[in-house]
């Protein structure tokens, strides 16, 4: 058994792409090593920004010896065939087999094949995976034309504690590497992969990943003292992949800078400078950083902390800068520069859409009781910070700025919060706003872009969605699910298809009111079925059954509702008695309905009752359906579950004592017309024929 | 060791003289960036080796600040160096410039930070990172893929250090305009300011206050036209010219905020498409 180590040493890999790289490696090798039929122990793979490596242990010296049989011409067959096969497989005629075949008979030749040395192997596959291997943007260098993520400048190949010997992008394999680029720039040479990690590590690189990422965390942590570095995983993997060596320094803040919102420190902070914030035992920012150098300076690192105080002290002038201009004007003066700003060619202007959003909002406001004036407003100044200078530096405080500006101008507190919280969910899974007015406008903003988009007939397809529908859709399901807001969006679509001028846009493309909004229908029901699949775990086929009847009731947060209150109900034995009793129930129904020719619809006739089973159903049924009925109005779709649990004895009874194919006609119709009533109050809450069971 | 900007210059001249680049002068239009200069835009194109260096005063109307924004300016000054083929050892001969005046990496933290590099104007692309040194960015490093949508091959690598951040890194100042020139205890000390300051003052009023949209809008026909006419002609290097003053009118009425969205990309496109003739003129004549 031996050891395979591959190392693939390059310029420095972009940070946010080296977790896929490592998968994809492991992914790679193993493929190639089941290929040559190389069985193995364990498969590791590593990564720093300069280098990939692959670990394999257990390998065998040498590939199994295995029997090869060949099937040749029929003995038969002219000569030019039959010594085409034998200079082929190099044997000569008398060496051959001939077998009988059902088609007559044939040579055949069975050759041993004595395994090679897995060193030749690796030899071979190794190129192959790295010329397989795929990176989201990849580059060529020098006068090669081999594309890799930066240019590859060594590769470390030992089997055994061999070099494995090939040459790929004009580099050949050695047992050599490299250590840290300013701590130990000198070449090692190692015989092992133990060796490897140990000289790696003395050569002032840790080699994994997570080893990384856990003592940047503690480095943090060190400097802080007796404050709280915010917990920020982006930016702990972010900084995991910027360096081999990490160790922190705390750096300050100047005091004056600390009136501004936090927000604006935080960001040129996290995003630009890949600083970590502190925070005290208030929770309130520190005057204070943390900054991960990739080195261990000679000088303890103070002209390193002195230069990054510096570049922060640079960019938070100029955040000071922008804050102060930016509130030279009221927000709504940066309306006018959205009128030139493009929303789609097709769809007109910012400010084209922030007109239609105030329209929208009073629409779905009033439609829900909700106060016109303040959604209308902050509708109004939704889109304004898109054009203040703040934002046009830090374009991921979008929403922030407008409502800082907001709240500065003194507009009220439901305004300035829906024009922040409009944008959430911020990232999929993040938190849904719970005031109302920031609700409709989140909406809103979400309906006008998804109706716009799919009336022009740009919808998402396949990999291809660039201006993130997926997304929007997505957000408006994670945002009408609130169970405090009950807006039927088929219809809301309609309204927000009416705000477009589309008169006057002229796209090149132009479908329907009916058509723009049945496909957008569609596409948020798809959406529907896999946010609830994944968010609370029900099954496609209640999902099914309860979207089959979806569209008497197109309120998203109701069906969720349903979909819930029938999980529970189908957990339970009632339930599933209450299916195999609906699923008997339709079964006849659709059997003596194709034989009649007819469909029933539960109409049941008193006087034709003769049993006291059917009657009792059939009572039952009366009493409770128009309450179900109403309950599923009210929404109260756990108790109209429950209640149909009830119905339980006396569908077993039924069935248990009653004949419904009986000879005379009208008692038989009846009773038909009896389990159409059942079925008709179960479709009440969902289709149960698309349960599974 | 001496860190006043006109020394810092010279160093990087002697340095990267010694590497076997040929030391040019700026180009004497106006441009955004040194990767406009011909010596890069085009030689980088076609299969002859090249190697060159230069300053070349850069022009971002938009970023003009009066005078007033101690990091911000009308016109910076890239120190350029374009090496094609790129050697396989070009980062650490790069890593040996910045020792070569002064920087000292077991001092700094220098860092290789993914930033890769498009010129929409030029039909450019290339991928590389940014150069940090102590959360600073010094130095944009790109390997060139593509110049005016042709592919790059050899594949050159373009430095362009940005000499005003870089020197006041080691200078250790915050205040571009106080950088020493020159030398400090010299004869006759100049600071940055007493040399630009008042370029910057003037230039700012002129792109933002004085500008007259409508003329510079002819002035971009102009320069298109005639660019179209010596493509014609086959003459690339004035061509190219023309390219660039289409390109630097361009940016003027950008910074004036006269242009819409949709006019703002449609004048990014006819730029892209005189540089995209011209490249291709000088591809024809294989003067790569």
């Amino acid at each position: 058994m031996a050891e395979w180590l591959f190392e693939i040493f390059s310029e420095e890999i972009p940070s946010r792409m080296q977790k896929g790289a490592q998968e994809q490696l492991k992914a790679l090798a193993e493929t190639y090593l089941q290929q040559e039929k190389l069985s193995f122990k364990d498969i590791y793979t590593f990564i720093t920004p300069r280098r990939l490596v692959l670990v394999v242990e257990g390998l065998p010296l040498n590939t199994e010896e295995k029997w090869e049989e060949k099937k040749g011409p029929r003995i038969d067959a002219p000569q030019m065939a039959i010594d085409g096969f034998l200079k082929t497989t190099g044997v000569r005629r008398d060496e051959c087999q001939v077998r009988d075949t059902p088609k007559g008979q044939f040579l055949f030749v069975v050759q041993k094949d004595p395994g090679r040395p897995t060193a030749d192997v690796l030899a071979q596959i190794a190129p192959l995976f790295l010329e397989k291997f795929r990176w989201a943007k990849s580059m060529r260098w020098g006068s090669l034309s081999t594309p890799w993520v930066r240019p590859i400048r060594g590769l470390l190949c030992l089997f055994n504690g061999n070099v494995v010997p090939f040459s790929y992008a004009g580099i050949t394999t050695s047992n050599t590497t490299h250590g840290h680029r300013f701590l130990a720039p000198q070449p090692f040479s190692v015989d092992s992969f133990k060796d490897y990690q140990k000289k790696l590590r003395d050569h002032f690189v840790i080699l994994d990943w997570q080893e990384r990422r856990d003592l940047i965390q503690r480095e943090v942590s060190r400097i802080a003292q007796d404050l709280t570095p915010a917990q920020d995983d982006e930016l702990l993997d972010e900084v995991a992949g910027l360096t081999e060596w990490p160790i922190a320094l705390k750096g300050s803040i100047d005091e004056h800078f600390m009136k501004l919102p936090l927000e604006v420190i935080t960001t040129p902070m996290r995003v630009h400078q890949r600083y970590f914030p502190l925070f005290n035992s208030q929770g309130d920012l520190a005057p204070f950083f943390g900054v991960i150098a990739n080195t261990q300076a000679t000088d303890g690192g103070k002209t390193i902390l002195t230069g990054n105080e510096r570049v922060l002290r640079a960019r938070l002038a100029d955040a000071q800068f922008f804050w102060q201009q930016d509130q030279k004007h009221p927000l709504e003066h940066f309306n006018i520069s959205l009128k030139t700003r493009l929303f789609h060619q097709h769809l007109g202007s910012l400010f084209d859409k922030v007109v239609r959003l105030e329209k929208l909002c009073g629409r779905i406001a009033a439609k829900i009781g909700a106060d016109e004036k303040v959604v209308k407003r902050a509708a109004l100044l939704s889109k304004a910070d898109l054009a203040s200078q703040m934002v046009g530096e830090f374009p991921e405080l979008q929403g922030i700025m407008g409502r800082y500006y907001a709240q500065a101008q003194g507009e009220t507190p439901e305004v300035f919060q829906a024009i922040e919280e409009h944008y959430w969910p911020r990232v999929s899974g993040g938190p849904i706003p719970d005031a109302v007015s920031s609700l409709i406008l989140a909406i809103a903003d979400r309906l006008d872009t998804l109706i716009g988009f799919f009336t022009i007939g740009i919808t998402p397809s396949g990999s291809k969605d660039p201006f993130a529908l997926r997304r929007a859709g997505l957000s408006l399901i994670a945002l009408s699910l609130n169970p405090h807001f009950s807006l039927s969006i088929d219809e809301a679509l309609g309204w927000a298809y009416d705000m477009y001028p589309w008169s006057e846009l002229t796209p090149p493309t132009l479908k329907s009111k009916e058509k723009a909004v049945s496909d957008l229908w569609q596409f948020l029901l798809e959406r529907l079925k896999f946010t609830l699949r994944d968010g609370q775990g029900s099954p496609y086929d209640h999902v099914d059954a309860v979207l089959a009847v979806a569209r008497e009731n197109p309120t998203f947060s109701d069906l969720a509702l349903r979909v819930r209150a029938l999980d529970q109900l189908m957990d339970r034995e009632d339930g599933q008695n209450l299916l195999k009793a609906y699923k008997r129930a339709s079964n006849i129904l659709r059997i003596e309905e194709e034989k009649d020719k007819k469909q029933y619809e539960g109409y049941v006739l008193e006087n034709n009752l003769t049993d006291s089973e059917e009657k009792d159903l059939f009572e039952h049924l009366s009493e409770n359906s128009p309450k179900i009925q109403d309950l599923v109005k009210k929404g109260n779709f756990v108790q109209a579950v429950q209640d149909l649990a009830k119905f339980r004895p006396y569908v077993d009874r039924f069935f248990d004592k009653i004949i419904v194919n009986t000879k005379e006609e009208k008692i038989r119709i009846n009773r038909l017309n009896i389990l159409a009533f059942l079925r008709k109050t179960l479709h009440q809450v969902a289709d149960f024929s698309k349960i599974e069971g | 060791m001496k860190t006043d900007f006109q020394t810092i210059i010279l160093r990087l001249q002697e340095f990267w003289s010694q590497k076997g680049c040929v030391i040019l002068q700026p180009y004497d239009a106006e441009v955004g960036a040194g990767t406009f200069h011909p010596a890069t835009t085009l030689k980088a194109l076609g299969q002859k080796p090249w190697r060159a260096a230069y300053v070349q005063p850069s022009r971002r109307p938009a970023d003009g600040r009066y005078g007033e924004n101690p990091n911000r300016l009308y016109r910076h000054h890239q120190y350029q160096v374009v090496l094609k083929p790129s050697p396989h050892n070009v980062q650490d001969i790069y890593l040996d410039s910045l020792k070569y005046i002064g920087m000292d990496p077991n001092l700094h933290d220098i860092r290789f930070v993914e930033d890769d590099w498009e010129s929409p104007t030029l039909g450019a692309s290339g991928l590389g990172w940014e150069v940090w040194a102590g959360g600073q960015e010094i130095t944009q490093f790109t390997y060139f893929q593509q110049i005016g949508g042709f592919p790059c091959s050899p594949v050159s690598a373009e430095l362009t250090y940005g000499l005003e951040r870089l020197i006041m890194t080691l200078q250790g100042i915050e205040n571009v305009y106080d950088l020493t020139w020159n030398d400090p205890k010299g004869e006759f000390p100049m600071s940055y300011g007493d040399v630009a300051l008042q370029m910057e003052q003037e230039f700012s009023a002129f792109s933002f206050e004085h500008l007259d949209a409508s003329m510079v809008f002819r002035h971009f026909e102009d320069a298109e036209a005639m660019c179209h006419h010596l493509v014609s002609h086959k003459l690339v290097l004035p061509a190219y010219e023309y390219c660039l003053k289409a390109s630097h009118l361009f940016n003027l009425l950008d910074a004036r905020g006269v242009l819409s969205v949709t006019e703002r990309a449609n004048y990014i496109g006819r730029v892209r498409s005189l540089a995209r003739q011209c490249c291709e003129l000088w591809m024809e004549n294989s003067h790569g």
